[in-house]
């Protein structure tokens, strides 16, 4: 028996998508309902009793909780110092590397290089900057003749979080140079040309012609660094984990669910991240559409 | 002729001048580098001292001795060798699988779409964005039932669901850019779907695979979080959750931690000298198509 042809791509179709779209399914989306449910439960991982259905208890519960607030004040922050350090940086070193400098890749690719090393590693080197008695910071400090040079980076309140967002900006902004450097790779060069015969200097130019056409690489960088100061766990569980008020909702959702065991609050913590990641998803797929239809 | 003197001297002038400039955008490009490196150097420096060095006269200086002692220590037992041979593993069988994966569900989003294919396009794309942290509660649960539980079978299964948006995403792109009329020729010589797929896609797909390659070897060796939520069971951690786990006895074994650092990071380095191209392309194509 002879299939028809439509029928025989819609099999295909069911074969293709059968496997990796039930494992999708069953290790992301199912678990993401099944957090929303235990976000409205008292769990608390003990053996003995199982969710029990408490209405919106938990969140009650974190209006009023001073960690959490801690938690999601530090979260806003990274998002916004995510903003400006990261993506200011690597926009900066994209406009000074693009085209003219001899040598350009290697620059390149000392910046980028970070970006394929662990957080974990990244901690690591990171303590050897910020260690009270023989990091680099407090050795510098010590050598110009500063008074009280033993600095504690990391278990200083007010200076922690500040500490650990620079560690990581220094990490990300070789991925921003990068994206932006695609971007005014694909501009068109006659277009500077053209400005340069009409008399506009480098600043006209950067602001007329450069920035916007950099438009749709800024978006996925800005994304990008959003999305990434929300997974932000690795560096600041091992560098104070999360002590001296740096701690982060994905740091906040670790230590209630595995530490005190409360799993039911540690959901609803995940589902204030999920609120904020739902709202990037939803600006990034209008506004990239948006820049199709720009540029089709 | 006076006046074409003239002109010789001012073009020179300005070509002085650009020289300079370019000359002063040069010395701070590299001291912008050197500063930049600082902070991976320390992690070399350490990595070659005695602890005992570095507690008496501090990190930051010329080492009076160099040594490899740190490297023998950290490779000497059988923790660290089989962690490396768990991230193997791990890494290499999950950024084949999801690829593999990808190939399958790109084609179908980008040439095979049905009614309802859009919104299945979007839901797995938007994984993209999750924060890992908003799943982990169930999916412990969810592996503890299981058979696998606490062996490098649940990680596998996790980098290959976590990588399909990324892979989906960047070769449904990909898909598109191959012309239509290919894959209409082959199933007027008669070939299925799964022979246009196999036979025609993917000899013309390599370059593609590689990118997402690099990317997801990249990724999936760094990874922390799932090794530590996900694995209690020593024999089946992996390098990084290893490495965390052994700063707690060995706090003040700074030079063991440094090595320790030093081997972790080789693989992700060598893919990334030796494939920086794709790895670039890679981010940079999902970037820019969206």
């Amino acid at each position: 028996m002879k299939l028809s042809l439509k029928a025989s791509q819609r099999l295909w179709t069911f074969a293709f998508l059968v496997v990796p779209l039930s494992v999708y399914f069953v290790v992301v989306i199912g678990p993401l309902l099944a957090t929303a449910w235990l976000s409205l439960t008292n769990y608390t991982f003990s053996a003995f009793a199982s969710p029990e259905f408490a209405g919106l208890v938990n969140y009650e519960r974190l209006t009023g909780d001073d960690y959490f607030h801690t938690s999601l004040k530090n979260t806003l922050v990274w998002m916004v110092a995510a903003l400006i350090l990261p993506t200011g940086g690597g926009l900066i070193l994209a406009l000074l590397l693009h085209g003219r400098v001899r040598g350009a890749n290697v620059f390149k690719s000392l910046f980028y290089l970070p970006i394929t090393i662990s957080m974990i590693v990244i901690a690591q080197t990171w303590q050897w900057m910020y260690q009270p008695d023989w990091g680099l910071l407090n050795t510098l400090l010590k050598t110009i003749g500063v008074e009280k040079w033993k600095v504690f980076w990391l278990s200083t309140r007010g200076l922690a979080l500040g500490a650990i967002i620079f560690a990581w900006s220094w990490q990300q902004v070789g991925l921003s140079m990068v994206i932006f450097l695609a971007g005014l790779t694909s501009l068109p060069g006659e277009m500077l040309e053209a400005a340069q015969i009409d008399g506009a200097n480098y600043r006209q130019s950067l602001r007329r012609i450069v920035i916007p056409l950099l438009l749709p690489s800024s978006v996925v960088v800005i994304a990008l660094a959003v999305i990434n100061s929300l997974r932000s766990f690795d560096l600041v569980w091992v560098l104070n984990e999360g002590g001296s008020g740096s701690s982060t909702l994905a740091v906040q959702m670790y230590r209630e669910t595995f530490k005190s065991l409360r799993a039911g609050y540690g959901s609803a913590v995940s589902m204030v991240l999920f609120a904020i990641a739902a709202i990037i998803i939803v600006f990034y797929f209008r506004r990239v559409r948006r820049l199709e239809h720009l540029y089709d | 002729m006076t006046e074409l003197a003239r002109d010789r001297v001012t073009l020179s002038e300005r070509e002085r001048a650009q020289n300079w400039s370019r000359r002063a955008l040069y010395a701070a490009l590299i001291a912008l580098v050197v500063v930049y490196s600082v902070p991976t150097f320390g992690v070399l420096l350490s990595s070659v001292q005695r602890d005992r060095e570095i507690s008496r006269h501090g990190l930051w200086r010329i080492p009076d001795e160099i040594t490899l002692e740190n490297y023998e220590r950290a490779l000497g037992g059988t923790n660290v060798p089989n962690y490396l041979l768990n991230s193997v593993i791990v890494t290499v069988s999950a950024t084949a699988v999801s690829i593999a994966f990808g190939v399958l569900t790109g084609y179908v989003f980008s040439r095979l779409a049905f009614r309802g294919s859009e919104i299945l396009y979007l839901i797995v794309v938007a994984g993209l964005f999750f924060p890992p942290q908003i799943v982990i509660i169930p999916l412990q649960q969810l592996f503890s039932r299981t058979p696998i539980n606490d062996t490098i079978l649940v990680l596998i299964v996790v980098h290959v669901a976590f990588g399909l948006p990324i892979t989906t995403m960047l070769l449904r792109n990909f898909f598109s850019t191959i012309p239509a009329a290919l894959r209409e020729a082959a199933i007027i010589d008669g070939a299925n779907e799964g022979q246009i797929l196999l036979l025609v896609m993917v000899p013309l797909m390599l370059p593609a695979l590689a990118v997402l390659a690099t990317l997801q070897f990249t990724w999936i060796w760094n990874d922390f979080l799932w090794p530590f939520i996900l694995i209690k069971n020593d024999a089946a951690r992996t390098i990084m959750a290893g490495i965390v786990l052994l700063k707690g006895p060995y706090d003040k074994a700074w030079g063991l931690q440094g090595a320790l650092s030093v081997i972790a990071s080789l693989p992700t380095l060598l893919i990334f000298l030796f494939f920086q191209r794709y790895f670039i392309r890679g981010l940079t194509f999902g970037a820019v198509k969206g």
